[in-house]
């Protein structure tokens, strides 16, 4: 290219890269469209590195979508002065991450473990790619990856078109209307307005999402096909259920000989998708004997009245309001179980109980 | 640090920056060497040891080699340098796999031993800069170029951060003369770079990490029979993959060289556009096929000792060639696979008239590398597939479709998932599944489409070429429209494939 001709062509680039980026963050804000970070690895392994974070300052929690949904952060961090760090994997069971946490010997702190009957006695193979991917990119982490994170985070603060999950190129592409191929499993579509990630990893319905009956019948449609293809699984025998006791007893027992605390939690579900799993997995099979065998106090939402009557907008997340309320709630079922949050705010002694 | 982060965007500003100010030269060099290896840290600090082993045992010995005269010391001096630059690559890359096989061997005499486990992290790029050292301390041995007095240059020369982890691997009378004078790029270097480094990262980000390694990773994962269409369609998306990976890589390097004013060899040239393999290995990874035929092909004595030896010289320097990509049989089974390919070109060469414009073997085995023009005209492919142009379009073709199957040896992690996907691909296993969505297919088969097209058209050419007969508004619209895609694919966390080797 000749200096001139190579000079114009990069002005015209770099001009029409600018109106484009305007135009393209301009539309989708006008679309409706908020910031919303990408929930993938990169940002699990920044909260995974915060575990360590003074132990009577912090409180975990692993689990599935549910605590994500349900455990609203900012009431939390206000309520208990501790802060919480979200580990939790949508669509995933939390024992490898359970794991993972026990093997650590610099994990000392307070441990919620959100119960999702379905995900937590899954076959544990099809369950562990994902979390195992997250842990091993936490523990590969480089310098520079660590640094790109910074700037990444300071892009994905500002700017709406980062959105990776519907506005990236394959985002986009997946919204296009190719139809699904006979006979190959394709993960069903969930529309933007059902879910946005913050910063610290909860997940928040956005306000059409409670108002459109089309876009939560679409949701509960993704949760029937999911609940056809578990039909079509074997169930998991009475061995492989008291493995997973066993196995999560033993992981307990290694966080709580370092002196950490551990409880579990099982989060709130409605209609049709909570009497499935009332039915299919009752909790004198699965969620009793998981406290008996392990010795750990839980949490059912169903053992309260002031949490047991949500009604999840797509059977199986609450809405923010609620979750702000269950959070609080949750704050005072923990403290009465004995757990005791040293920075808890004085002024707010009073109010929470 | 991966040229698609964001570190790297920061790094390189500042870089450039500094580069630009008016420091003296030795500054300048200074801070490009301390920024090399602030580049290469960040992956793994305690790693920059090795560099430093690399760097100081060759300056040191290749220098005494040149001056050496006693051919005993000359020996033991070319031993010291291939001990611990070999060493350091045998030790971290096929440490475990030599256990491995030992184990194996014990075990198939009879033998109980069990091998401590070894758990050895791959330095990023260690093959890369170990051949690219090698080449100095070699070419000193033979006395093919004057030795490097200043440690800085030589430093520099082992470390220069856009080639240091996947090449081009650059000889020594490529780049010490560079560094020789002052070097700040003209307006005309800074805007070809700025463009590479465009194409380069919309070739690894939105072709080989948004449109084709999902379609690969999901074929070669696969446990069971395929259909035919969805394995064919898992190996040309990795086909495609691993083009535009690490010719991404190549095109940003070569890119941000040229920002800073230095010129690095073109590593790529349409090999997919190839006629023949011989053709094939002239424009894929160009610097390690003639690093392969310079220090192993002609020393084992190239064609000069007969044909039998000719055909054993190609085969041993292509098994050692798979053996570099990766401690594994199936990176063996894919380099021993390419020899196969030339050994039967050379013979179908042999049995057929050459037209007088093909070029001799004598000619590609001359050093420095042929020129582009000789490189157009030369091939090893049969004389009926170099006469008209149908008949080298089907070549190509048939040249690409064998180029296929051997990714299968590359990309499967073992020889069950070799086999099973060329059976699924022959259609020779039955009740193959469907495992590629709608969508998948149709990516795979344009991007392939795409990609086939633009490297026939562009197989004798170049794209900065191409983009100086176009209007200046065509080239400006097309390199917005790289960047922009870049920009929606946001995927800014995949590494390259070929640092692994």
């Amino acid at each position: 290219m000749s200096n001139n001709h190579s000079m114009k062509a990069g002005v015209l680039a770099l001009v029409m890269v600018f109106a484009f980026l305007v135009s393209w963050e301009l539309y989708w804000r006008s679309q409706g469209y908020s910031i919303n970070y990408d929930d993938g690895k990169v940002l699990w392994a920044d909260k995974r590195a915060r575990v360590y974070e003074p132990s009577d300052k912090t409180t975990v929690f692993i689990g599935s979508s549910r605590i994500k949904f349900d455990l609203d952060i900012p009431t939390w961090e206000r309520l208990t002065g501790d802060e919480a760090v979200q580990l939790a994997m949508e669509g995933n069971s939390p024992l490898p991450i359970l794991e993972d946490l026990a093997a650590d010997e610099k994990f000392k702190g307070k441990l919620v473990i959100d119960v999702t009957e379905g995900l937590f006695f899954a076959a544990r193979s099809n369950r562990d790619k994902e979390p195992g991917e997250n842990i091993q990119y936490y523990k590969e982490r480089t310098p520079s990856q660590k640094a790109s994170f910074q700037v990444s985070r300071l892009l994905e603060s500002r700017l709406v078109m980062l959105d990776q999950d519907y506005l990236s190129l394959n985002g986009l592409l997946d919204r296009c209307g190719i139809p699904p191929r006979a006979g190959v499993f394709q993960m069903p579509y969930f529309p933007p307005e059902f879910s946005h990630n913050t910063f610290d990893r909860q997940s928040i319905i956005q306000p059409r999402f409670l108002t459109d009956t089309n876009l939560q019948k679409q949701v509960t449609g993704n949760w029937l096909m999911f609940a056809e293809m578990a039909k079509k699984q074997p169930p998991p025998t009475k061995d492989d259920i008291m493995h997973v006791f066993n196995t999560v007893r033993d992981q307990v027992a290694k966080i709580r000989s370092r002196g950490g605390q551990v409880i579990f939690v099982r989060t709130p579900s409605s209609g049709p998708f909570w009497e499935m799993e009332s039915k299919v997995m009752p909790r004198e099979k699965l969620w009793d004997p998981l406290l008996a065998i392990t010795q750990t106090p839980g949490i059912h939402f169903k053992d309260h009245p002031e949490t047991s009557n949500y009604s999840c907008p797509e059977w199986s997340h609450l809405a923010h309001k609620d979750a702000i309320d269950y959070t609080r709630h949750l704050v005072n079922h923990i403290e009465q179980k004995g757990w005791q949050f040293r920075n808890k705010p004085a002024s707010l002694s009073f109010i929470n109980h | 640090m991966l040229f698609n982060s964001y570190t790297f965007i920061v790094f390189f500003a500042v870089l450039l920056a500094l580069h630009r100010m008016p420091f003296s030269w030795q500054t300048k060099k200074l801070n490009l060497l301390l920024a090399s290896y602030l580049f290469y840290a960040v992956w793994n600090p305690p790693f920059i040891l090795l560099l430093w082993i690399s760097t100081l045992v060759d300056f040191f010995v290749g220098k005494k080699l040149y001056y050496e005269e006693n051919k005993r010391k000359r020996k033991v001096l070319l031993l010291v340098s291939l001990v611990a630059n070999l060493g350091m690559l045998g030790y971290f890359k096929y440490g475990s796999f030599l256990l491995e096989n030992f184990t194996a061997l014990c075990a198939a005499v009879g033998i109980d031993y069990q091998a401590p486990a070894a758990s050895i992290i791959l330095p990023v790029g260690i093959s890369f800069y170990t051949f690219q050292t090698l080449s100095y301390t070699l070419d000193m041995y033979k006395k093919r170029s004057l030795p490097e007095h200043s440690v800085l240059d030589f430093s520099l020369f082992v470390t220069f951060f856009p080639q240091l982890v996947a090449g081009p691997i650059v000889r020594p009378n490529e780049l010490l003369p560079q560094f020789k004078v002052p070097r700040v790029a003209t307006r005309q270097q800074m805007l070809n770079g700025l463009f590479l480094l465009s194409l380069g990262l919309f070739m690894k980000v939105v072709m080989a990490d948004s449109m084709l390694s999902s379609s690969a990773d999901t074929v070669f994962g696969a446990t069971q029979a395929l259909l035919p269409g969805d394995a064919w369609l898992g190996v040309l998306a990795f086909s495609g993959q691993i083009f535009f990976d690490f010719a991404g890589y190549s095109t940003c390097a070569i890119g941000i060289a040229s920002c800073l004013g230095f010129s690095l060899p073109d590593n790529f040239r349409y090999p997919y556009a190839a006629v023949g393999f011989s053709d094939f290995w002239r424009r894929w990874h160009i610097t390690l096929s003639t690093w392969l035929r310079d220090y192993l092909y002609v020393p084992l004595g190239g064609n000069r000792k007969g044909a039998g030896r000719t055909y054993i010289n190609l085969m041993l320097t292509m098994l050692l060639g798979g053996l570099w990509h990766g401690a594994s049989w199936t990176f063996v089974a894919w380099g021993g696979l390419h020899g196969l390919y030339l050994c039967v070109e050379r013979l179908l060469r042999r049995k057929t008239p050459t037209p007088p414009a093909a070029v001799t073997e004598e000619v590609v085995e001359t050093y420095p590398e042929p020129t582009p023009v000789v490189t157009q005209t030369a091939s090893f492919a049969p004389a009926f597939m170099r006469t008209k142009t149908v008949n080298l379009f089907f070549g190509a073709l048939l040249t690409f479709f064998l180029i296929n199957v051997t990714w299968v040896f590359f990309r499967a992690q073992d020889f069950g998932t070799a086999w099973r996907l060329l059976g699924s691909m022959f259609g020779l296993n039955e009740g193959g599944a469907a495992v590629l969505t709608n969508l998948a297919m149709i990516k795979v088969a344009l991007v392939t489409l795409l990609l086939f097209t633009s490297h026939w058209l562009l197989r004798n050419t170049s794209v900065l070429a191409v983009a100086s007969k176009l209007k200046w508004w065509m080239v400006g619209a097309a390199w917005a429209v790289l960047i922009i895609l870049l920009i929606l694919s946001q995927d800014s966390s995949s590494s390259f494939i070929y640092f692994q080797f």
